[in-house]
Formats: C-alpha cells, structure tokens, sequence
C-alpha cells in the first residue's frame, strides 16, 4: 500500500509549501548575492566558495522548513492514521514511506529551482558562469537529505503528539528549523572539529552539498579552512542517522495517540 | 460481528465515566443507539473505532480485540476525524479511500451523483456545509462493501429528501450497523432493527424499534422492568405497556427523565 501519489499531488498544489520553502529561500539567497557580499571576491576560488555556502546553508533551512510543515500535519491526522492503520490496508511502514515518497517529489523539485536560483543570482552579482559541478549528485543528496529532515520531524512531532501534548507539538517543530540555521552557519563561521561534522547529520548534509555544488571537498569551515573532508563518512553519518530516526518514526507511529486539534491552542 | 463486554472509559481529570459497563453484540443485526448530546454515543463509537482506550473491558471486532486489529478494510465509519489524512479535493479522497479499502471509486462517485453531491467532488472536506460534510462521511462509510457500519449522528444538518434517501440505502445495506441518533422521530424508519436507549454512559437494551410505541419510562425500581438505571437524578425502569411516561413522548430521554424526576 503506498500513497506517495496522492501525497506528492497534495504537496505539489499546496501554495504554503511552495512559498515558504521555495520563494523565500530564494529572496534570501538574493540577499546573500546582492547584500551580503560586499567583502568577496575577486578570486573566483573565494566567489565560488561564497555562492556555494549560501546554497549550503538555504538547502538545508529550506528542507527542514518543508519538513516541519508536513510533519505538523500529523496532529490534524493523528485520529485519521489510528483509524486506516486498523481498518484499512495502510500500514505504518507504508505510510511513512508514502510520506516520504510523496516529500521527496516536492524536495527534488525545491532543490532544482534553489540550485537555478543559485547560479543564477551569484552568476550575475558576480559577472561570472557559476554552474554546479555534479548536479546530478547534488540532487541524489538532496533526496537523502529530504528523508533525513522527513524522519526527523516525523520523530519529534510523533514525540509530541503521543507524550507531550499538542501545545508543545507548536514549539517541537521548531527544532530542526532551528538546529539547521545554527549548525548551518557554524560550519561557515566556525572551525568546527572534524569529528563534530562527521557525527552531525545537519553538517553532513552541508558539507555534501557544498562538495556537490563546488567540485572540491568541503572543510571544517566552509571557504576557510584547509582541513577538508572525506565524502564516504559524510554520506554515511547522513544514512545512519535518517535510518535510525525512520525506525523512530515508525516505533511512534504504530502507538500513534489520538489528539484533539483544539487542545494546541495556546490561549 | 461486534461484540463489547463491560466497556468503561473515563476521561483523564473527568468526575465520572463517559461510559458504564457497557454490554453489547451485533452479529447479523441493525442497531439504533437512542440517547441525548454527552450521553456517550460517540465514545462508543470512537472506542470500537480505536480512536478512545478504554479503562476497562474488552471491544472485539470480528472475535478480534481492537487493540490488535490490522488491515480490517470491513469496518467503515462516517465519523469526519477519520478522513482527515491528507488535504485533497473530495474527488481524490475517494480514489485515496478506494485504495485503503480495496474498492472501486466508481462505486462512492455513483453514490455522490445520486445523492446530488456531484459539486462537492472539486472541493476539500474543510470547505464543504456540515451538511455535506456528514453526507460525504455517510457515504464513505456504507461504500467499498463494509460489514460492520458505525454511524454517529448521520442525519445531523441533512435535509429531509435525502435524509429518506439514506434510510433506504442503509435498510437495504448487507452489514451490521450501529447507528447514533438523538432524534426520537426518525426510529419509525428502523422497523426490524434493535433499539438500546444511552443515558449517562449506560446502554440499556437492545428492545426491538417496533415496540418503541410499548416502552415507558417509570420512576423508581418497578417490578417486572426491562431495564433499570441508576441516574444523578434516582433510579428509573423501563417498562413496558404501562409506567410513568411513553419513552416515545419526548424528544430525548434525557427530557423524559427531568420530567419524572
């Protein structure tokens, strides 16, 4: 049983995800392009690693922004999914891959107009051709990327739903939004330690992108560092970790608890 | 086949329970569920569904207990809350719906025309009248060959055409039914199905429909009673040819009983 149909055309029409997801990513990498970048250039090494950090970076907030709206849907559906796991041919296992199937459409379609926009807005800032080096690999990471982000706002808001009650499911959603921006921005403006960004799914997932997009491995700190990293463990750690929170998101999903919406208003 | 055996649920922080020792089985038989709002109709239904745990007691669904059931397509619902798994206009929710149950959406579409709800097919749940919306759950759950039908309320805000429309489609229908209902009125349309009367979380019957002209309600304990319930208001009997007030003279039992008491 698999509804990633359904689901990818429910995603596909839904202007919000669109907006959020897509539109505003891009006015923020035309900030980075146009605003932001006063101090670069003129070595095309140094543009490349500019143009190339930002896409890192929006990739990834993108991504989690358009998982954390499709995992809050779990609340609106928590009494819909008890019911189709029992009486119906829906099983838990297939609607998580529904879910991420019907996520990952939307996710491969975000990726291109950001990696368009990308080259776009930095090609023409900087009067110079900025094409992705492996496209092609930039959106087989992005998929990883999107179950990654699926699997872990599945998990924290199934944590919600089940144990900690709809008011707080408004500020769990928060979380990978946040960790995103933060571990994101680190990785530009920080040495983090090589060990810290093979363990972290979020900079796994940067420095993938990053690699992708610019042709050469990713360092500790993006554009500024020379301690550069192996793509094998970095494409591991991503894998390992949207694994292990997939098989978390399944264990709350067949224990799914029924929640009335009402009971996330906050006032 | 349904069958629940002492069924009680509280609500966590509720001063008592929703329902009470609730006894019942439904094997080859139509049922109506006659009680007034917060009786504890749609717990009923909500627990058979799933969607409530109860405190105490066993629901079995085909000689199966609930909380281990899986993949049974045979039970349907017109319950809203339970069609709420994706965003989708109306015509998509059925193909969805068809492929959940094993069924052919062509069956749900014949029933949307027939029903003269052919508009609503472009249109989300959320942006359909309550009317609609009932209707649409009402037809979902008597669609893709069900066995067991739960309905709560399914006439509420449907105007009276179609509300006769739908009595014949669920007389004719080949599969158990329990259906909630507060509207005293409408039990004319049950002949042959049994009849249990809620009240304060108990379930008092099954009688059958026809003999709804017979019961009275009678304060106290009567000797020779149908039935008795212990209420916040005393205790009361059902009784039959003879007692205090006709069950059928009022608009819910609940009236009834704040009248006698």
């Amino acid at each position: 049983m698999n509804l990633w149909r359904p689901y990818a055309k429910a995603m596909l029409t839904n202007s919000s995800l669109w907006f959020w997801s897509v539109a505003f990513m891009v006015f923020w990498l035309a900030i980075g392009a146009f605003l932001e970048s006063g101090g670069v250039g003129p070595q095309r090494s140094e543009v490349v690693a500019y143009a190339t950090s930002w896409y890192a970076v929006i990739v990834l907030i993108g991504l989690s922004l358009l998982a954390a709206a499709i995992a809050g849907s779990f609340a609106y559906g928590s009494a819909s999914l008890a019911y189709a796991f029992r009486y119906s041919r829906l099983t838990p296992s297939g609607y998580l891959g529904s879910i991420v199937g019907g996520s990952a459409v939307l996710g491969l379609a975000i990726s291109v107009v950001l990696l368009g926009a990308t080259a776009g807005l930095f090609g023409a800032r900087f009067s110079t051709a900025l094409p992705p080096v492996d496209p092609l690999g930039l959106l087989g990471v992005s998929l990883v990327g999107g179950v990654f982000f699926m699997a872990l706002s599945a998990t924290l808001a199934l944590v919600a739903i089940n144990y900690l009650g709809l008011r707080s499911s408004n500020y769990v959603g928060y979380v990978p939004l946040l960790l995103s921006f933060v571990l994101g921005n680190a990785q530009v403006y920080v040495v983090l330690p090589r060990w810290f960004v093979y363990g972290s799914p979020f900079n796994d997932l940067t420095s993938l992108l990053y690699q992708g997009y610019a042709g050469t491995p990713a360092t500790v700190q993006l554009g500024g560092s020379s301690l550069s990293l192996d793509w094998i463990p970095l494409l591991a750690g991503l894998l390992v970790w949207s694994a292990l929170l997939a098989t978390c998101t399944l264990f709350l999903l067949r224990r799914i608890r029924v929640r009335q919406l009402e009971e996330g208003r906050q006032v | 086949m349904l069958e629940i055996r002492g069924l009680e649920v509280t609500f966590p922080g509720a001063p008592s329970p929703a329902l009470r020792g609730v006894e019942l089985r439904l094997d080859r038989a139509k049922m109506v569920v006659v009680g007034a709002n917060g009786s504890g109709k749609t717990t009923l239904v909500r627990s058979v569904l799933g969607l409530v745990r109860p405190t105490a007691g066993s629901i079995a669904v085909g000689g199966r207990d609930v909380g281990g059931i899986h993949g049974e397509t045979g039970l349907s619902t017109n319950l809203g809350e339970v069609y709420r798994l994706m965003s989708l206009p109306v015509r998509d929710l059925v193909r969805v719906m068809a492929l959940l149950k094993g069924g052919d959406p062509a069956e749900m579409e014949g029933r949307l025309h027939e029903f003269e709800l052919d508009s609503v097919r472009g249109k989300r749940m959320h942006e359909l009248s309550t009317g609609q919306q009932k209707l649409v759950g009402d037809l979902f759950a008597i669609c893709f060959r069900p066995n067991l039908v739960l309905l709560d309320e399914p006439f509420d805000n449907v105007d009276f055409a179609r509300r006769r429309r739908l009595v014949r489609l669920l007389r004719e229908l080949p599969a158990d039914i329990l259906l909630n209902t507060h509207e005293l009125d409408l039990l004319g349309s049950f002949d042959g199905w049994g009849l249990s009367l809620m009240f304060e979380g108990r379930l008092l019957g099954p009688f059958p429909v026809a003999d709804l002209d017979r019961l009275y309600l009678t304060r106290g304990a009567a000797p020779g009673a149908l039935a008795t319930m212990d209420t916040s208001l005393g205790t009361f009997s059902i009784t039959r040819d003879a007692g205090d007030r006709p069950v059928k003279s009022a608009t819910s039992l609940n009236a009834l009983v704040e009248a006698l008491a």
